[in-house]
């Protein structure tokens, strides 16, 4: 179980935030810098670094370091795009059904 | 047994043949407790609504390693043994709506086909019903709303 969602739960874990659904909600309007994302959501740029990496580990965003700016802009995991959006679900459905017959399993055979 | 087709790429389509009989594969699906054993894939589920009738809400937060995620929607359908048909929301992607259907066909030999489906309504679709006449019905809104405020002047 816990192999095959690993995908999901970086997905799940990245959008679990209001600042980081934020942070994305801005990226899409255009690529930024962190500096300009820990101004505009009022933080630190270590809170803003952070918030980055687990975007990035779900591949929601991608960052580039040119000169001393590190340039955010979203990634190929884009939640709004259908494609991402049919993958999380099929996903979802499939685990669901797993353990929908392994519940069956065990429950069926204990009221035999 | 899983049987995987993809009618078109905004649909998801799975069947399943489970070992065990419709009553109990409906009760799994409708009965809270029973619900709350399987549904969260592994994780905590608290059944926070589910009133299961044509219209009734409902939502279920499964608590993931990364934090609560809600799952919500309203039944379409709701027929005893046979057939459910709800739409279905994640908070991670508001306002993207899926219509889920769930059948269940008994094969008559104590095992039960489960019929899954997933219909999602994408961003295009969304724009394309805009245009189509969401407009038009909008500015008819809008011009009724404009009389009332012009009465309460």
């Amino acid at each position: 179980m816990v192999q095959y969602s690993t995908a999901l739960d970086a997905t799940f874990l990245a959008v679990a935030d209001p600042t980081r659904r934020g942070i994305l909600e801005r990226l899409g309007k255009g690529a930024t810098s962190i500096t300009d994302l820990a101004q505009s959501f009022e933080m630190t740029l270590t809170g803003a670094r952070k918030h980055v990496a687990v975007l990035e580990r779900a591949g929601m965003v991608t960052t580039e370091k040119i000169g001393r700016v590190r340039t955010c802009r979203l990634g190929s995991n884009r939640l709004d795009s259908a494609a991402s959006w049919i993958a999380i679900y099929q996903q979802m459905l499939d685990e669901r059904l797993d353990h929908l017959e392994k519940f069956l399993k065990r429950t069926t055979n204990h009221s035999r | 047994m899983t049987t995987v087709t993809t009618a078109n790429d905004r649909e998801i389509h799975r069947e399943r043949i489970v070992n065990a009989p419709r009553d109990h594969v409906w009760r799994a699906f409708t009965e809270p407790e029973l619900i709350a054993q399987w549904w969260g894939r592994g994780h905590k589920l608290d059944i926070e609504r589910l009133e299961l009738y044509r219209g009734g809400h409902w939502r279920y937060v499964e608590h993931a390693p990364s934090g609560p995620q809600g799952f919500e929607g309203r039944f379409r359908e709701v027929t005893p043994q046979d057939r459910i048909v709800r739409s279905f929301e994640w908070d991670g992607m508001p306002a993207h709506v899926a219509i889920e259907t769930v059948e269940f066909e008994d094969l008559g030999d104590g095992r039960t086909k489960i019929i899954s489906m997933l219909i999602l309504h994408t961003t295009e679709e969304r724009d394309g019903m805009y245009n189509a006449g969401m407009e038009a019905g909008m500015n008819a809104a809008y011009a009724a709303l404009d009389r009332v405020l012009a009465a309460m002047a």
